[in-house]
């Protein structure tokens, strides 16, 4: 038991990390996400091949890819372009790549999921607010986006569980820095020196449980006000319509 | 975290205890040239590689050379997914408290820093600086232990990928043996260059074998010999790192 | 490779091109090449596998029985709460330490057990040796099991969604209640079921580009090897850190094979969907 307990004060610190990675991709992809929706659905035809392409592009390939492919992409462009900026010292650092490629992943995800709901938004309502006169950002504030972050909000909640387990890849692709060790890298290192698989690997597996628990109360109880006015709510579970 | 078989075919067995006619894996990690490396024909190659086949026949045994990570290489060969490292790996003591050692093949070689021409470090009080090392590595230790309070130490897992970085100006230095930064330094017309003073860690390379694998251990250290005696680790040692030496044969 | 080629043809494409071309093809990019056997193999037994787990899993978790039951709710609940990344290094290395503990108990004798020094495993005779081939089949299986417990959610969902009415005719016809499970409810829960297994398939598909982590030669070690720089002459062509360019490959591999899946997929509902109401279609 002491052995568990002391086990899970290690991985304590790694864990930081993988929050650090999800909480910092998060809100930038969920912004990014309604814009590229928004294009996918576009009328203009440039617009949405654009959004359409970058969607089906980073839905279509490995995280892990991606990973190994941004980090040396940016790191030829070293020289040319982010030295003369002098950003190089932040473009490179894992800590700050590893949320620009989680962001850019969860966006093609996350707006799939959007573009989804926003098909499903009622055309009678639309109608109604475009009779009433509303401006189209009337429009988008008290009917569209209503419905459509209603719509999405279940499958949004699994996107976001399954970013921050795909946190686990960042350092397993991207170079480690001093002391700054993910859960899966922690799990990877104590498992090299003791080989005690069935210690560290369900200890990490454990923090990445938690903390999808957390998320699901957290989303839920949000979902709980986003439907409060309906009488009939679609429940909420686990069973993912849109996973990724 | 395991290991893979470029060569040859692997049989699952559960190992009987090793006898002449059993085949020996050699583990090496085909990134660090020219120790060992993948060559053009997609095969390992390299000093280590030449030696390995030399000391398997001067020994009369059979070899297959099998590729893994350099991070998880000793675990490996603990775990038992292959007898004998050669890998560019020196012989030091905290490894010695894990495994046991042949005798070395390459001689002491101090570790070195390069860096881009005109990056002035000042290495007596070296402070912010981005340096690069292998990860699990003896300059890895040695940075961290020396240089990791006032600086940023940044693993790789290959040296190859710690000269990418160097080369596109992500670290104003690296630490690594000597013997692996010199043909680069030589071959980099000036694009790479050492600086600051040398580092004695390690007591020369030698083959990596299990604890209590005693037979084998004597096995590769009797080849050793004879093959150091007449010349061929010298002339291997001369013809993969710019003819230098000899170390060896008198 | 560029010795096959009758004398005119190399003439005619230029040194320029013949030396790419050569490059292209020397025996590092050819085992390159060869890597993708790999990649696709695992693709393919791991979404055999997947599947099963996941009839198997729809079949605990819709059994009457409560323990089956639980178990198969605690299997797709937990491995789908856990990164793929975590459980595919997990289960192989897991699998293999059972295996040696089970032998050591055979084998190993106080003596054998007091000479070996590394701690695992316990004697150097429970070894059990590894290859590509044996790290291949685990991590299929590993991936099959991952990917399994959401086929096993997926599959659940769709024999629910079979219209009652479609299995209490067939009871009323006298099929008894293995073959209303077997020829209605399985025949009919294929086309609920397909669009959900289809986004598990490309899941899967993606999770194959880990194959490295367990130390397989795969088509992403090769990558990194091909790209990284090369500064001497006597390794092979002098280059600079061309990495982005290989994983840019693999990106329009992955991507080519998302696009033919969803082709096949689609073909697939359409013939499921045959003789069924439209609504059904996924």
């Amino acid at each position: 038991m002491d052995v568990i307990l002391n086990e899970i004060v290690l991985f304590a610190p790694a864990a930081l990390f993988n929050i650090y990675f999800a909480a910092a991709s998060i809100p930038l992809g969920f912004g990014l996400a309604i814009l590229f929706a928004f294009g996918k659905a576009s009328r203009n035809p440039l617009i949405s091949a654009l959004s359409r392409g970058y969607i089906y592009a980073f839905r279509g390939s490995p995280l892990f890819i991606q990973l190994f492919m941004f980090y040396s992409l940016a790191l030829s462009m070293n020289v040319t372009h982010w030295k003369p900026m002098g950003i190089d010292w932040l473009v490179l650092h894992p800590l700050f790549l590893g949320p620009l490629v989680l962001v850019l992943n969860t966006t093609a995800y996350t707006a799939e999921i959007f573009y989804g709901a926003l098909r499903a938004v009622p055309h009678g309502e639309l109608e109604a607010a475009r009779a009433y006169g509303m401006s189209p950002w009337q429009q988008f504030r008290s009917v569209t986006w209503p419905h459509m972050i209603r719509l999405a909000w279940p499958a949004y909640t699994n996107e976001v569980v399954f970013l921050f387990h795909a946190t686990a890849i960042v350092y397993l692709a991207l170079p480690v820095i001093g002391e700054q060790k993910d859960l899966m890298i922690r799990a990877k290192e104590l498992f090299e020196r003791d080989f005690n698989a069935y210690l560290h690997f369900p200890v990490a597996a454990l923090y990445f449980l938690a903390v999808s628990l957390v998320v699901f109360f957290v989303f839920g109880r949000i979902y709980e006000r986003l439907v409060r006015h309906l009488q009939r709510a679609p429940k909420m579970r686990y069973a993912p319509k849109w996973i990724r | 975290m395991k290991k893979l078989i470029i060569v040859g075919a692997a049989l699952a067995a559960f190992a009987a205890p090793a006898t002449a006619q059993e085949t020996v894996r050699i583990a090496t990690e085909g990134a660090y040239a020219p120790w060992n490396f993948l060559n053009d024909a997609g095969e390992p190659a390299g000093f280590e590689i030449d030696l390995a086949n030399a000391i398997c026949e001067e020994a009369g045994i059979t070899c297959e050379i099998v590729i893994n990570d350099w991070d998880s290489i000793i675990p490996n060969l603990l775990a038992g997914n292959y007898d004998v490292i050669m890998a560019g790996m020196s012989i030091t003591e905290e490894r010695l408290e894990t495994i046991d050692f042949s005798d070395n093949y390459f001689p002491p070689d101090p570790s070195r820093f390069v860096a881009a021409p005109g990056s002035n470090l000042d290495f007596a009080n070296l402070t912010g600086a981005r340096v690069g090392v292998q990860g699990a590595t003896i300059q890895a230790g040695w940075a961290e232990e020396n240089l990791g309070a006032n600086n940023t130490i940044v693993a790789f897992s290959t040296a190859d990928q710690a000269m990418a970085d160097l080369a596109a100006g992500n670290l104003d230095t690296i630490l690594a043996d000597g013997a692996y930064l010199q043909p680069v330094v030589d071959a980099s017309n000036g694009a790479i260059e050492f600086v600051g003073e040398e580092v004695l860690i390690g007591d020369g390379v030698g083959a990596g074998i299990r604890k209590g694998d005693a037979e084998l251990i004597e096995t590769w250290n009797t080849a050793l010999d004879a093959l150091k005696a007449d010349g061929t680790v010298d002339g291997l040692i001369a013809q993969w790192f710019d003819g230098m030496g000899p170390f060896f044969s008198e | 490779m560029l010795d096959l080629l009758p004398e005119w043809m190399r003439d005619g494409i230029g040194d320029d091109a013949a030396f790419w071309i050569g490059y292209l093809t020397n025996g590092k990019h050819l085992a390159w090449y060869a890597s993708f056997q790999f990649t696709i193999f695992a693709a393919l037994l791991g979404g055999t596998l997947a599947l099963v787990f996941g009839l198997v899993g729809a079949g605990l978790k819709s059994s009457r029985f409560l323990p089956l039951r639980a178990i198969g709710d605690f299997y797709s609940a937990i491995v789908r709460g856990v990164p793929d990344v975590l459980f595919f290094l997990f289960f192989p290395l897991a699998f293999e330490q059972t295996v040696e503990w089970f032998v050591a108990t055979q084998v190993c004798t106080p003596e054998t057990i007091a000479a070996s020094t590394s701690p695992w495993p316990p004697c150097r005779e429970a070894n059990w040796f590894l290859g590509t081939t044996e790290y291949l089949i685990l991590a299929s299986v590993s991936l099959g099991l991952v990917y399994g417990a959401f086929a096993t959610n997926v599959i659940h969902g769709a024999m629910r969604a079979v219209p009652h009415g479609q299995l209490e005719a067939a009871r009323a016809y006298g099929f008894s209640d293995a073959q209303v499970f077997w020829r209605f409810q399985i025949r009919q829960m294929w086309v609920y079921a397909l669009p959900g297994l289809s986004n598990v398939w490309l899941l899967l598909v993606k999770a194959t580009s880990l194959l490295s982590l367990l130390q397989i030669a795969d088509i992403v070690l090769w990558a990194d090897r091909l790209g990284a720089p090369n500064f001497l002459p006597a390794v092979g062509l002098v280059h600079g850190d061309w990495r982005w360019r290989y994983y840019l490959v693999l990106l329009i591999f992955y991507i080519l094979v998302t696009w033919l899946s969803e082709r096949g997929f689609e073909a697939l509902m359409r013939r499921a969907g045959r003789g069924m109401l439209n609504e059904a279609r996924g």
